[in-house]
């Protein structure tokens, strides 16, 4: 890879967790990250992102490793430099070698060894059976407009979607006070939206919270919901070289008693 | 006793106002000796008493300052030393950076201090502004003075130039965030390499290409602590291991417009980072090796 | 009460609620004929800032558009955090925001805002009303001896010079110059603290009266908070003072649409402690001061001088459902009619009348909730979530083997 700049901002953003489960898809890279098992979030890289990219078809290739310590090393020159990154590794135990070296200066490189771990199972939120009740596409920068605005005091956020006016409403409640935000599907941050029957969803408003930083990076997210509330948001990173990147989200949603 | 100075030009200013940021983040207090020819700066690790000092600054007063008077304690005690606050002193000489002069001295008032003058245009306004900073200090006496001779260290096993400071800061406040300590490896051939290892992670970064100033060996390594790298002659390689936090500390100092840095290592006892200026300002650091 | 805030003034109304968060919790709203008017108050009762929006600064403006047969306005009480949350980000506001609009639901005891965005967005927020009354200060501005008016820059760059950790500054206003010094206080040791000050000329401001030299000390929170405002609104600062002890008021305003003052206590530069500085306060007007302290002196809190100001009071006592007088501004025989009102008040306050009919109780609208009351609420927010977490961790969550997932 040229440049593990972006690569390196985007783990920042699903790094909420210390470890993350590393699985090299001969389609691309997935890292996952799970919180408290209400929240699982996934970085995905496909192998168009590299300049070379090989992974044996007849193993899994998947491990845990430290998010935080591989963040940093992918860092080790600064968040300025553009650094070329070559990413090895061998088999189950083995750790993962990483040579970084900065576009500017020459007489520099880095090996970097980062002990890995054989992954227990990954986590499945999703449920197959529940079927899809709403689909919208938004623009990124400005949903992420949307949940900076809300008070972070709040516990609880509540999404009513419908197919009548206004088709989202986000309302929180804080200690005296509520908000809401309604959102038309007329408006411009809204790129697509089908919604059949009116919908409520509630979620913790810290588990939303945290695709923020993905958000941030992103250009388009896609939220969909299922009959069984589980939200998913799956985040389109666009680089400079046209080349993509994902994020998405899986997050379970609160219980009425 | 008596010190007063005048600084009217903006280079040495600016200059100044870097080296009091640069020894505040180092220090929460530290020495300033005041002699006839130099300003020193002096500090001391907090923690461990009475030691040698850990940094050394000299700055010779004439190429600073267009007025200098000084009186020491005595006629045979020829100097003054203070203990200040650095952050303070550094707090009050932000401003420096776009003033047009500077009078320092030393006062009495309520207690003693060093009185800043700072004369600056201001941004909004065509008029120039006073401000006045009474900055309190301790009057360190005789007796005490010995505490803060320069300290002798052993002679150098290789002294060699380091990288640009703030690229070598950027990848040591990263291996800082994983581990506590720092693996310094110098070898006569011109290669400078940091190291970290923890139970997560083996980090390791190689600056190449870099001027040796003088190499003592050949370095006797009577253990296996150190990784051997195929082709490398060990007795041509000296390491220290040191506090990640110290050496980061050290490096903040780019800030200060320099041309010259050299990393000395006293093979795994201690490293000595110096940094000089064009206008012979001398900023040495000791840290010292950590064996276990 | 119903108002309409057009977008470029929004931003004006975001900066005002952010100033005011600097200075007290709580923002004291009342709607009079022609204008609006925001207070706020702070905890140590040294400093008080009120900011009055006339009715050109809306486009559209009913004080009292739920009553029909009487010009009672409205009053009310709401919390500094609800208010803050409203205008989030007051930089932006102009760009983002089309249309404010500010209207009671009485009903519910809700004052709400609800701001018309860009791309078709609607925030509502529906804020609590925490009280029903006007709290006003009393102090002179107009025939005092000193006046400056700085270009808003001059005084917040003067300050850079002062250390983030000061938190008072003294003033030495002479014919001559102006020094700006930050108070050190004498209990803390001299020997640790830098001692700054700064000297402006009078050639530096746009306009320089001092008619009775003196030296008054103030707070730098409450008096940073105030520049930042004429800074943001790009707006030049009045200075009037008398001497020391009496407050001294900041004046912001554009000349037409809104004034704002600020009020801070002053103290003497060698006072060490808080105590004095509040003591000076001339916050409310004495003689009323007086007349209450009689009335209420049960509730007095004893350590206070007659001239503490009444907030403290009626805060303490938010929730004893009893209250105070309301200071007016002019005293005759209006206050009288306010004191039988709040009478009534407090016997409203527990019957909550329906107010459309009767505009008298529209300050006394709502049950102020009780402090115990919010503490339930809170743990009923907090046992949904226990109970919702813990089946989740278990139920929601089918445990596969790992597999390709894309």
């Amino acid at each position: 890879m040229d440049s593990g700049k972006t690569l390196c901002s985007l783990l920042k953003a699903i790094q909420f967790q210390e470890c993350a489960v590393f699985c090299a898809l001969p389609e691309g890279l997935k890292l996952t990250v799970d919180e408290g098992k209400c929240v699982q979030a996934s970085a995905y890289i496909p192998s168009d992102n590299f300049t070379e990219y090989h992974v044996r078809d007849d193993v899994d290739v998947i491990f845990k490793i430290s998010i935080a310590v591989l963040s940093e090393c992918l860092n080790i020159f600064g968040s300025a430099e553009e650094s070329s990154l070559k990413m090895y590794y061998r088999n189950e135990g083995s750790p993962l070698l990483l040579v970084l070296q900065p576009q500017s200066v020459h007489n520099v490189m880095t090996d970097c060894e980062i002990s890995t771990q054989t992954a227990d199972s990954v986590l499945e939120l999703r449920d197959e059976d529940a079927a899809e009740v709403a689909k919208l596409v938004l623009k990124a920068p400005a949903f992420l407009g949307l949940l900076a605005d809300l008070e972070r005091s709040c516990d609880i956020i509540e999404i009513h979607l419908s197919p009548e006016h206004p088709n989202v409403s986000i309302v929180t409640y804080g200690m005296q006070d509520r908000s809401c935000i309604d959102v038309p599907k007329s408006s411009d941050m809204v790129q697509s939206f089908s919604c059949e029957e009116p919908v409520t969803l509630k979620y913790q408003l810290h588990h939303i919270r945290l695709i923020m930083k993905a958000l941030a990076l992103s250009t388009k997210v896609v939220l969909r919901c299922s009959a069984n509330g589980l939200l998913l948001l799956q985040l389109k990173l666009e680089k400079e070289d046209q080349r993509q990147m994902f994020s998405e989200f899986y997050i379970v949603p609160l219980l009425d008693d | 006793m008596k010190f007063r100075c005048v600084m009217i030009d903006a280079g040495p200013m600016r200059e100044f106002s870097n080296i009091v940021a640069t020894i505040s983040k180092l220090s929460k207090e530290c020495v300033l000796r005041v002699t006839a020819e130099q300003l020193y700066f002096i500090v001391c690790d907090e923690n461990n008493g009475p030691t040698p000092p850990v940094l050394w600054c000299e700055i010779p007063q004439a190429l600073f300052f267009s007025e200098y008077q000084m009186v020491g304690l005595d006629d045979e005690h020829k100097d003054i030393y203070l203990e200040v606050i650095s952050v303070n002193l550094a707090k009050s000489l932000v401003t420096l950076k776009s003033a047009k002069s500077l009078k320092m001295k030393l006062t009495k008032k309520q207690c003693p201090c060093i009185t800043l003058e700072i004369e600056s245009p201001s941004a909004t306004s065509q008029q120039m502004r006073h401000v006045t900073h009474d900055i309190p200090v301790i009057v360190i006496p005789r007796m005490r003075w010995s505490e803060f001779n320069e300290p002798k260290i052993p002679y150098p096993d290789i002294s060699i130039e380091l990288p640009p400071l703030k690229q070598l800061r950027t990848t040591i406040d990263r291996m800082r965030a994983m581990a506590s300590e720092v693996v310094i490896r110098a070898s006569a051939e011109g290669r400078l390499t940091l190291q970290i290892r923890t139970d997560m992670a083996k980090v390791s970064t190689r600056f190449k290409g870099l001027t040796v100033e003088a190499f003592g060996g050949p370095i006797e390594h009577s253990d296996s602590e150190t990784e051997t790298q195929i082709n490398e002659d060990m007795s041509r390689i000296c390491t220290c291991r040191v506090d990640a936090k110290k050496f980061s500390l050290f490096l903040s100092a780019d800030q200060i417009a320099h041309n010259r840095t050299v990393c000395s290592v006293v093979h795994k006892k201690l490293v000595i980072l110096c940094l000089q200026t064009q206008e012979n300002v001398k900023i040495q650091c000791f840290i010292s090796g950590i064996v276990y | 009460m119903k108002c309409h805030v057009p977008g470029a003034n929004v931003k004006v109304l975001g900066r005002t609620v952010h100033a005011l968060a600097r200075f007290g919790d709580e923002l004291y709203l009342e709607s009079l004929a022609d204008c609006i008017l925001l207070r706020t108050l702070n905890a140590a009762e040294s400093a008080y800032a009120m900011v009055k929006f006339n009715k050109n600064f809306f486009s559209y403006f009913n004080y009292n558009y739920y009553s029909t047969d009487d010009n009672e306005g409205l009053k009310c009480k709401i919390s500094m955090k609800s208010a803050l949350n409203t205008f989030k980000s007051p930089t932006h506001m102009d760009k983002q925001v089309e249309n404010l609009e500010i209207k009671l639901d009485a009903e519910a005891c809700k004052l709400i805002f609800q701001l018309k965005c860009k791309h078709g967005i609607v925030k509502t927020h529906y804020v609590s009303i925490l009280d029903s009354k006007a709290m006003q200060a009393v102090y002179t501005k107009d025939s005092v001896p000193n006046r400056i008016t700085s270009p808003q820059r001059i005084l917040s760059e003067a300050l850079s010079n002062f250390q983030q950790s000061d938190d008072q500054v003294t003033l030495e206003a002479t014919e001559q110059s102006l020094v700006l010094r930050n108070y050190v206080d004498l209990n803390i040791e001299f020997t640790k603290v830098i001692r700054s000050q700064i000297t402006l000329k009078p050639a530096e401001f746009d306009s320089y009266t001092i008619g009775e030299e003196t030296t008054i000390t103030f707070t730098l929170k409450e008096f940073k908070a105030l520049l930042g405002f004429a800074e943001a609104l790009n707006l030049p600062l009045q200075l009037h003072f008398e001497t020391t002890g009496r407050p001294a008021v900041f004046i912001v305003h554009n000349g037409s649409t809104f004034e704002a003052h600020f009020v801070l206590a002053t103290s003497k530069p060698d006072s060490a402690t808080q105590a004095t500085s509040t003591q000076n306060t001339t916050k409310a007007e004495r003689s009323k001061r007086k007349d209450k302290s009689v009335q209420d002196s049960v509730r007095k809190k004893p350590h206070l001088e007659t001239d503490t100001s009444k907030c403290l009071d009626e805060d303490s006592h938010l929730f004893n459902f009893i209250d105070i007088p309301e200071d007016e501004n002019i005293p005759t025989e209006n206050g009288n009619d306010t004191k039988l009102n709040n009478v009534r008040n407090t016997i409203d306050d527990i019957n909550c009348v329906d107010i459309t009919n009767n505009s008298q109780a529209m300050d006394c609208d709502n049950i102020p909730p009780s402090p115990t009351s919010k503490k339930i609420i809170k743990s009923i927010f907090k046992r949904c979530f226990e109970s919702t977490f813990d089946p989740r961790a278990i139920q929601g969550v089918v445990l596969v083997e790992n597999s390709d997932s894309e």
